[in-house]
Order: C-alpha cells, then sequence, then structure tokens
C-alpha cells in the first residue's frame, strides 16, 4: 500500500501545494467528453447517490437518538432499517443536516439529491472480526439497529455501547471509505473495467471512468471547493460554524451535493486542525486525477494515462487510511482520558463522565473497525487492534461485553480492570503510529509524561560542573 | 530596547533559582562565610569583610577569565536548549518500551498516596543526577580525552562562586547530555509505575533537595571559605572545603573528591578525602600541565587541539597493532614474558 503510491505521492504532494497556492481549483464542472451522449448537460460530474448515502449514515446516528428505551423500539427499528436499506421508491427527510438560522441549506429531502441510492448494497461484504457473532458489514450494521431501536436515548449503559456513533463511524469506514478505495479507486481504475471510451451506463454523460472517479469523491465526502478551505473552516462548515466558507457559488444556502463536509473528508480536517495536510492532499489528488481522465477526451485511457491515474488513486487511498487510523487514535486518547478520571474515584463515577466515556469508545470502535474495512487485509494488525480494544468497553463494574448469543443479545461475563484497559488504550495509539504512521496524534496518551518533563524542565543544574 | 534586553538576558541566570548563581543563594552563601570566619575562625567582622571581599581574590587574573567566559559561553546556552525535546523523546522511548513489555505492572502503584510518589521521585531525580555527575567528573578527570576539556575548570588559579561556569562549552554539553540521559529514564519508569502523580517536591521551582543543596553554600565550594563538615558528614555530603581539596594542586589531593553533593560516590569508589583542616589550599593546574590561567585563546582552543593530538596518539596506536604483520602475533607472547613493564 505505501509502496504503491510512494513515486508519485511526493508529486500529487507538490501538486496540491502548487494549486492550492497560485489558485484554489474545484471540482468539476468538468466538460462532456463521452461522445455517445446527446443530451443538454454541460457538466460531466455527479456523484448525487455518494453525498445522500453520507446523508443517511449521519442520519442513522441522529435516529438512534431518538430511542425511548424500548416504547418505540419497533418503529425505530423500521425507520432505522429504511435509512439503511430504502427501496426505490421511497423518500426520506434529511434528519442529520438541517438548517438553522444563519446557515440555511438547500435540501430538506432525500431524493432531492439523489432517489434510490441506499446503503445495505454498498456496505462491505467481509468478515467483521470486530463485531462478535461472525458477520459481514452490512449484518453488524443491522444488528447494531436492532440493539440501537431498543436503547435509552441511542445508549446502553449497561453494555457500554452509544450505537449512534457506532453505526455512523462504522459506516464511514465499511461503506464510504470502503466504496472509494476498494470499489472505485481500485478495479474500476483498471483498464478493461469501465472504460473511459464508454458511456457509464447507456445514454450517461459521462465516460465510465469519469464517473467512477467522480463517485470516489463523493465517497470522500469533501466541499467541490476545498482547496479553498482552511482546515478549520472545512471542519466548521460540517459543524454548521462555517457558512460564508461553505457557501461557494454564495447563493446564500449551503447545498448539500457540492458544498458540505461529510464523514471521511471531515475527519481529515479534524486531523489536519493538528498540522497535517490530509485533506488538501487527498482532495488535490482526486482534482489532477480527474484532470487526466478529462485530458483523454472520451478515448480509452492509454498505459501511461492509466498508471498516474492509478497513482494518484493509491496517494487517496494512503492517505484516507491513515485518516482512519488518526480517528481511531484520537479516541482511544479520548477513553485513556476518561479512565484516567474515572480512576480518580472509581466507585463514584458521575453519570456525565461515563456518558463521555461510552461516546467516545464508541467512536473509537466505530473507527478501528472501519480500519479494517479497506482494500487490504490487515492481517496482525487488525488481530492486535480487535483485541486490544474488545468487544466492548469495560462498565462501570469492570465487565465487560465478551460476545453474543445464539440470539444475538450480548453475553457480558468478562472481567476488564480500568487500569488494564487503560493500558491498552496506550497500545492502540502505539500500534496506530508503528502500522499507519500517525502524524496529527490527537489526544497523545504520553501527552502527560511530555508536560511532565516540561513543568520539571529539569535543568536544576544539570549542566553546572563541579 | 531590544540591546538593553540582550544584555538582561546575559544575566539572567542571577534571577533564575534554577541555577546556583541565583542571587538569593549568593546572599545565603554570604552569611554562612561569614558566620563561618566569625563564630569558627573567630575572626573580627573587619577581618571578615576583607576576607571575603579580598581583591586579589575577586580581580585576579584568573577570575577575570572567569567572567569573561561566563559571558562568552551565554552563546553556546543555545546548543544545549535541544536537549530538553531529546529528554523527552528518550523517555516516552523507554515508558512505551515499558508498555509494550510484557510487564503486567503499569499503573498498579497509582493508588499510592502522592505524598510517598512525589517523595521518592525527587529523591531517585537527584540521587541518578548526583551519581552521574560524579561518574561524569571522573571520567573527566580520569580519560585523556576527557581531560583537556576539564583542564579549563582546573586552571582557575582563584576560586569565586563564578568559577562554576568557567567551563569549555563542550563540558556544558557532556553534563548537560548527561543529564538527559540520567533523568530520561528515571522519569520513564516512575510514569510507568505511578502515572500521573508523579512531581518532584519543588521549591521556587527547583527540586526540594536541590534547593537545600543551594541554600547550604553550594556557592561556597568556588571560594577560599574552607567550610568542613565533622568527617562522618563528610562521608555523606561533600563539604565546599572537599571540593577545594579537589581543586589542590597537592599531590596528595589529586582524583579526590569527584562529587557534586553526595560523598557516598567518593566513598564507595575510593576517591574520598575528609577534610583535615587544610589551610590556604593552591588551587590550579600543575607546571607540567601548563595552562596559563588567563589566556582565552588558551580556553578554548587548546582543549580541541589537545583532543586532537590524543586522539591522533590513539589512532597511531591502533594502526601499528592492526598493521602488525602477522608472523609477529606468534612472537608476541615470547615478548610479553620477558617486558615486566606489560
Amino acid at each position: 500500500m505505501m509502496t504503491r503510491s510512494l513515486k508519485l505521492g511526493t508529486s500529487v504532494l507538490v501538486a496540491a501545494l502548487l494549486s492550492g497556492a497560485a489558485f484554489a481549483e474545484s471540482y468539476g464542472p468538468y466538460p462532456i467528453t463521452e461522445k455517445s451522449y446527446s443530451g443538454d448537460k454541460t457538466n460531466s460530474v455527479a456523484y448525487t447517490g455518494q453525498v445522500a448515502r453520507n446523508i443517511m449514515i449521519d442520519s442513522l446516528k441522529k435516529l438512534a437518538g431518538q430511542a425511548d428505551g424500548g416504547a418505540n423500539a419497533e418503529e425505530l427499528k423500521d425507520t432505522m432499517m429504511l435509512y439503511f436499506a430504502r427501496g426505490n421508491k421511497e423518500d426520506l427527510a434529511i434528519v442529520s443536516h438541517k438548517g438553522k438560522d444563519g446557515f440555511p441549506i438547500t435540501q430538506t429531502m432525500l431524493n432531492e439529491i439523489s432517489s434510490g441510492a441506499n446503503l445495505v448494497g454498498k456496505t462491505y461484504g467481509g468478515l467483521v472480526p470486530g463485531w462478535p457473532g461472525n458477520k459481514t458489514g452490512a449484518e453488524v450494521v443491522e444488528h447494531m439497529i436492532h440493539h440501537a431501536a431498543m436503547s435509552e436515548g441511542g445508549v446502553s449503559n449497561d453494555l457500554g455501547y452509544d450505537w449512534g456513533q457506532l453505526i455512523q463511524k462504522f459506516l464511514i469506514g465499511a461503506v464510504s471509505y470502503n466504496q472509494a478505495v476498494d470499489n472505485y479507486l481500485d478495479e474500476k481504475m483498471t483498464a478493461d473495467n469501465k472504460p473511459n471510451n464508454k458511456p457509464y451506463s447507456d445514454g450517461a454523460a459521462y465516460t465510465g471512468k469519469e464517473h467512477s472517479w467522480d463517485e470516489a469523491f463523493g465517497y470522500f465526502g469533501a466541499p467541490a471547493h476545498a482547496l479553498d478551505l482552511s482546515a478549520g473552516d472545512a471542519y466548521g462548515i460540517s459543524k454548521k460554524t462555517a457558512f460564508d466558507a461553505g457557501d461557494a457559488n454564495g447563493d446564500g444556502t449551503i447545498d448539500l451535493k457540492s458544498e458540505m463536509t461529510f464523514g471521511n473528508a471531515y475527519y481529515a480536517a479534524d486531523a489536519d486542525k493538528s498540522g497535517t495536510d490530509y485533506l488538501q492532499t487527498i482532495t488535490a489528488a482526486f482534482i489532477e486525477g480527474r484532470k487526466v481522465i478529462t485530458a483523454a477526451d472520451g478515448e480509452a485511457l492509454s498505459e501511461a494515462e492509466l498508471a498516474q491515474v492509478q497513482a494518484y488513486a493509491a496517494t487517496i487511498e494512503d492517505e484516507m487510511t491513515r485518516v482512519l487510523a488518526e480517528a481511531t487514535f484520537k479516541y482511544a486518547g479520548s477513553v485513556y482520558g476518561d479512565i484516567e478520571k474515572i480512576r480518580a474515584d472509581k466507585n463514584n463515577i458521575s453519570d456525565e463522565l461515563y456518558r463521555d466515556y461510552i461516546k467516545h469508545w464508541g467512536e473509537l470502535k466505530g473507527f478501528a473497525m472501519a480500519l479494517q474495512t479497506g482494500r487490504e487485509n490487515l492481517g496482525g494488525t487488525a488481530v492486535r487492534l480487535n483485541r486490544l480494544i474488545g468487544y466492548g468497553p469495560p462498565t462501570k463494574d469492570e465487565s465487560v461485553v465478551t460476545g453474543i448469543d445464539a440470539d444475538g443479545n450480548f453475553v457480558k461475563d468478562g472481567k476488564m480492570s480500568w487500569n488494564a484497559y487503560q493500558l491498552n488504550m496506550l497500545k492502540v495509539q502505539d500500534l496506530l503510529i508503528k502500522e499507519f504512521g500517525v502524524e496529527a496524534r490527537k489526544n497523545d496518551g504520553t501527552e502527560n509524561l511530555a508536560n511532565l518533563i516540561k513543568v520539571l524542565d529539569s535543568d536544576s543544574g544539570g549542566a553546572e560542573t563541579d | 530596547m531590544e540591546f538593553f534586553n540582550e544584555v538582561i538576558g546575559l544575566f539572567s541566570d542571577f534571577a533564575n533559582p534554577k541555577k546556583r548563581v541565583f542571587l538569593g543563594y549568593l546572599g545565603i552563601s554570604l552569611l554562612i562565610a561569614f558566620a563561618w570566619l566569625i563564630f569558627y575562625h573567630k575572626t573580627n567582622i573587619r577581618g571578615a569583610i576583607a576576607r571575603i571581599f579580598d581583591r586579589k581574590i575577586w580581580f585576579s587574573g584568573s577570575a577575570q577569565t572567569d567572567y569573561k567566559i561566563f559571558l562568552i559561553n551565554r552563546v553556546f546556552t543555545g546548543f544545549i536548549s535541544p536537549l530538553l525535546l531529546t529528554q523527552v523523546a528518550i523517555a516516552t522511548a523507554i515508558y512505551m518500551a515499558l508498555v509494550r513489555s510484557d510487564l503486567t505492572l503499569w499503573g498498579v502503584y497509582s493508588d499510592v498516596s502522592i505524598g510517598v510518589v512525589v517523595g521518592m521521585f525527587s529523591v531517585a531525580m537527584f540521587v541518578a543526577d548526583d551519581f552521574t555527575k560524579y561518574l561524569m567528573h571522573r571520567w573527566m578527570h580520569k580519560w585523556p580525552i576527557l581531560w583537556p576539556i576539564h583542564k579549563v575548570h582546573h586552571a582557575a588559579e582563584t576560586m569565586t562562586p563564578m568559577t562554576v561556569y568557567r567551563v569549555h562549552p563542550l563540558e556544558g554539553v557532556l553534563y548537560a547530555t548527561r543529564s538527559v540521559m540520567a533523568q530520561g529514564p528515571v522519569i520513564a519508569v516512575f510514569y510507568y509505575f505511578f502515572g500521573d502523580s508523579v512531581n518532584l517536591y519543588t521549591i521556587v521551582g527547583v527540586n526540594v533537595i536541590v534547593f537545600v543543596f543551594h541554600v547550604t553554600g553550594s556557592n561556597l565550594r568556588h571560594s577560599h571559605v574552607d567550610i568542613k563538615y565533622p568527617a562522618w558528614i563528610e562521608h555523606v555530603f561533600i563539604s565546599p572545603a572537599q571540593h577545594q581539596i579537589h581543586h589542590s594542586i597537592a599531590e596528595e589531593h589529586y582524583d579526590k573528591n569527584f562529587g557534586a553533593a553526595l560523598a557516598i560516590w567518593d566513598w564507595m569508589f575510593g576517591s574520598l578525602h575528609v577534610s583535615e583542616g587544610e589551610a590556604d589550599l593552591e588551587f590550579g593546574l600543575t607546571e607540567n600541565e601548563a595552562h596559563p590561567s588567563s589566556d582565552l585563546y588558551t580556553a578554548y582552543i587548546g582543549p580541541l587541539k589537545e583532543m586532537a593530538r590524543v586522539t591522533a596518539s590513539f589512532w597511531h596506536r591502533i594502526t601499528l597493532v592492526v598493521r602488525r604483520p602477522r608472523g609477529t602475533a606468534t612472537a608476541r607472547p615470547q615478548r610479553a614474558e620477558g617486558s615486566s613493564s606489560s
């Protein structure tokens, strides 16, 4: 994975910096090069299905919060399953991205963006070893939805699960990341799959390669004008605090189809606030790759062009993988910090602290599972990660979930001390540094040690000699 | 204004309680010196003043060189600061190695009362620092490659508290590196066992033990005030008189009292010399060392030249051994038998 991108990775970075400095290019619009197209469209870019999926992922998190302890379980489960596996006809309300005063949003219903797109058909089909029960990605999500609907406010305190966080973070990997790196940027960037001299589908305004590339960008989730944005602004758009930065066309409203920051791009921006450059690098690689495809002008890509496009794809894959590793690192650090506070008075854990801890663990677990839905099997790294994090966190009495029974109910007969689990969080961070080279390192568990040394400033005559 | 700040910056050590020459410590040392001269030596006040502020000491050529070296060395202190980063790296690396290890002792003592942890840590940091100072100091005297550097300090013929700054910049770097190497592992190990409870007992931001060392007259080590302790205490703590013996050119004082604060290292490794009321010690280098005490060029460049010479001669000896023809190797044992000097 690393070596594949080594050669062109640097040139992408340089291109990113140059294009960023000179003039900030948007992703699209790009001209129509598909020769068989006879309609009146002038822009070949389309990734609305991906935007809809990113919205459904976030909507599932919001919906989980509506669980009221059992009374609405059946109804809520049906609703959540609609967002996960809707049919062609259903239109659904956008519950995750609602406009507010000072931050109007163009769309309120999913069909205003794309009709028909669902999540279940695009969810990672491999086995998910981080979750009990030998389930595929889609089965894991269904299992989570089932329990989320029965929970209180989307949280099962006794088990230690925050369902909204688990579902959303896992799907950021199992749908968006997986589809981008393991499908559109992988097999669809080979010569014979979705060739550039044929439309993506009959009558389409875009070629096979153009649309495959656009879909991957859609899954990444960056605003089309991301190169124009600071990390803080790209992040702020999603938090509804950076309206001016988001409204690229100045029409006074945020168009979810091109001006919002979703999932993977949002966490790229989050890491970048600590000094990395993931969002810019990935977006620039997408733009440069698309330019190579567009320049082929509807002809099949030559070997050299294909190699160029594949090199950009490799950079995108590496960087997106590291973004997920950064997010996993960050939340392992949050859990580490929460346990530090819990241990200070472990017989008297406040509801607020425990709630934060469960939330952070859900984010950690969701991202750790997301990280394992890429093109490559992580092998031993995945085993270590899953064993360190476990199926569940230590709950108030230090008991932990160890698996599920034949009916899918959780079995919680394990014990894990706060101490041992906190140490595991350090080991998770250590593993992520070693295997993925994370650089932003938010909430680093060794931060306090470094701070201690700075406070000691041990020059107590250190250089004094006699 | 900027120039003014720069000048003030040169003398910032006098306002920094982490430094021995902090004005507070100097003031206390002054009081101790007076008390010693008046109560122990029965000197009258006028005599004590004359003794302490002796122009022949404070403005001797040797002392003037101390002051110049102090100022020039400020330029080099910037080279030492990055070592703090190294200390974080060393401590983190050791800590993470322990975390990765199969030891299951991480944080298991985090319930130990903070007072005990902080007490143990303060002592451990002090002991690690003091022991490595002893070792480094001993090597400075015993290793031919290091002695030229340390000689700069021993060239002082009169001693004032400022003599502590009379060192070659390389020595400053070596001592700071030693500090990082010694304290990094202590911090890592304590943090592994005790987590965030780890801290120092400090007074004015200084390890309390170091603070005690300073307020009990550490500045008088480099002075002509011969404060000594009872012999049994001098086996545990180095008195100013003992350090003055270390600077003495008398043959019986060679390579004695390398210790900084604790005398136990000297006691353990056979280099202890308790004070015996020696009067009017002569400080500096012996004649065969020929080292002008007031020549800055010799102070800064001399050691480099001498180190190059020592290295060259060492290298020469190595190449002689390596290049020795095979046949002669078998003859060596016979030669050794016949040689009484080998």
